[in-house]
């Protein structure tokens, strides 16, 4: 679906020389890569998270697989075509949606710009209706799509955003950001949808976002890129698996017991009864919890992995060493 | 084609929907195109009253001179008047959204903004300049020939503003390359014989503000020759060509900004 074969883009920006007559005839240029020689492929009906830290490349990226900027040097291909040719059978296939960006009509109803998009995509009008219907259903807002778009929040809007780049079912949807300045009720209205209309539609979905929750939720595959490169490629179960090393056992306690009894165990992350937590070494866990069970009256007892935000932090601070 | 024309006529309808949601906006519209149509009116007045000959064009030819000028001008501006508004789907990235979508760009960034209540200030511009030409004007081909200009005139309105998007892309400038772009066609708004060489032939061929804005009346008027009519084509296909490159040139540069 995908192909990705060193791909660099490298911006070019002027520099300032706070000198007027240079800066308008004599104009120095300083160039900036923001995606060095990256390479990786896609297959069909996958849900990919790309992450990384501002800058680091994530959107600049999806902009040359989807045909907006035209790579400096490398290859790729989408869905066996070149995307900055932007053929109308390739564009047809594609949606791109971002939380930054709006592409609804402002000043009418939602269900204008939904018409529209009907009419773009030539949209058979039976599909166009049970899709609408459909998309409206997951996500709860069949009210919404008469009200002027300048009237809804920002939440109600990208749901409406999201409908709209999604009426023509294309194979394969990135997603840039689309949870950013939700609620968190927003945002977990929209993972649901992303979910539910990737295993419905089967489409491929490529993901950035800065809420690592997103990603937890919905990729099972994760390249996380820095600086322009790709650092890391692979399952999400196996990055946490490798650089989660510590475990996080929560406590549910019966009784209050003495701090001087809990630090027998070891130091707790934190104790507000009847909330108990040990971090502990993925090494040191079935000991731990043979001497919680022995010492400790609870009721219950879970053992979690470290917050993806951490285990990324722990990626980043041990490839920074290397 | 179809496809084309079913999306340019949705974009002219929202537009206009758009237009219409603000009733105090339709007011103030209205009387600005009112007021616009009085001063027009008023200035072909005054002329007629002051002058009898201008450059060895009679007052009516000149005042013909002046209503076609009026005419493209007017065609254009509702044409494009979406490229006016281009610089900030530039600046917000919005652009971005509009590349990815399944029909040529122009179709919204160059002609998506056209309003048809717009087109009904065409419609007194049309009845004076008839009342003008009919004293004036031979019935015979050059009627024929003053269509085809018309229509070579718009396609050159379209190459210049194609070329306005492509330094918007380039520069995130628009606005003032449209001023100097409405600067210049304002020099047609009389025939080209006043304006003393070299800016005569550099704004007929050069840069063919001439062509644009002055054959169409030539022609009408039966003072257009043959030669001239034929590199108005060659002049005109080949600012498309320059237009088109500098707009495939901009593409690949274009670097969506603000995201």
């Amino acid at each position: 679906m995908i192909t990705v074969k060193n791909i660099t883009k490298v911006y070019k920006s002027h520099i300032r020389q706070n000198n007027l007559f240079k800066d308008m005839f004599f104009r120095q240029f300083k160039e900036q890569t923001a995606v060095k020689n990256v390479s990786f492929s896609i297959g069909p009906n996958e849900l990919v998270g790309f992450i990384g830290p501002n800058g680091a490349g994530k959107t600049t990226t999806l902009k040359m697989l989807a045909g907006i900027l035209y790579p400096s040097s490398g290859s790729l291909s989408v869905l066996n075509q070149n995307p900055f040719e932007k053929k109308r059978g390739f564009l047809k296939q594609i949606a791109f949606i971002m939380g930054q960006r709006n592409q609804l009509i402002w000043d009418l109803p939602a269900l204008d710009t939904f018409d529209l998009q009907r009419a773009i995509y030539e949209i058979d009008e039976l599909k166009y209706k049970k899709t609408r219907s459909h998309l409206l259903a997951i996500l709860q807002c069949e009210s919404l799509m008469n009200k002027p778009v300048k009237t809804l929040s920002l939440g109600e809007r990208m749901k409406m955003e999201f409908i709209a780049g999604l009426l023509h079912t294309p194979k394969l949807v990135f997603l840039d950001e689309p949870t950013i300045g939700l609620d968190i009720f927003s945002q977990e209205a929209i993972r649901e949808f992303i979910k539910e209309y990737q295993e419905t539609y089967k489409s491929t979905v490529i993901l950035t976002s800065h809420y690592l929750e997103d990603v937890k939720k919905l990729a099972k595959r994760l390249i996380i890129i820095h600086k322009g490169t790709i650092m890391y490629d692979g399952s999400l179960k196996n990055i946490i698996e490798q650089y989660s090393t510590e475990k996080r056992i929560k406590i549910k306690l019966n009784e209050t017991v003495s701090e001087a009894k809990i630090k027998t165990i070891g130091n707790p992350l934190m104790y507000i009864y009847p909330q108990l937590i040990f971090s502990v070494k993925r090494s040191e866990l079935p000991e731990k919890i043979k001497q919680i069970s022995q010492s400790l009256p609870f009721s219950d007892l879970t053992v979690e992995d470290a917050s993806i935000e951490e285990v990324i932090k722990t990626f980043f601070s041990e490839n920074k060493k290397k | 084609m179809k496809h084309s024309f079913n999306i340019f006529l949705l974009f002219a309808k929202n537009s206009m929907r758009t237009t219409t949601q603000g009733r105090l906006g339709v007011v103030v519209f209205t009387i600005g195109k009112i007021i616009r149509f009085a001063f027009l009116f008023t200035l072909l007045s005054f002329i007629f009253s002051k002058t009898r000959v201008l450059k060895g064009y009679s007052i009516q030819q000149a005042a013909l001179f002046y209503m076609i000028f009026n005419l493209i001008d007017t065609i254009s501006q509702i044409l494009f008047r979406e490229v006016y508004r281009f610089r900030s789907l530039v600046v917000n990235g919005s652009l971005d959204t509009i590349l990815l979508k399944p029909y040529h760009p122009f179709l919204r960034i160059l002609v998506g903004g056209v309003d048809i209540l717009d087109v009904i200030l065409l419609v007194p511009y049309i009845a004076i300049t008839i009342i003008i030409a009919s004293g004036i004007v031979p019935i015979g081909h050059n009627i024929f020939l003053f269509f085809v200009l018309l229509i070579n005139a718009i396609w050159i309105a379209t190459s210049f503003h194609i070329l306005v998007l492509a330094l918007g892309i380039l520069t995130t400038e628009v606005d003032h390359t449209i001023l100097i772009y409405r600067d210049l066609t304002s020099l047609g708004r009389f025939p080209m014989a006043i304006y003393q060489e070299p800016i005569r032939t550099i704004f007929t061929f050069i840069i063919p503000i001439g062509i644009m804005t002055s054959f169409p009346s030539q022609a009408l008027l039966g003072m257009l020759s043959w030669d001239k009519f034929l590199i108005s084509f060659i002049l005109s296909s080949i600012l498309f060509i320059v237009a088109m490159t500098t707009w495939n040139f901009a593409l690949k540069q274009y670097q969506s900004w603000g995201g």
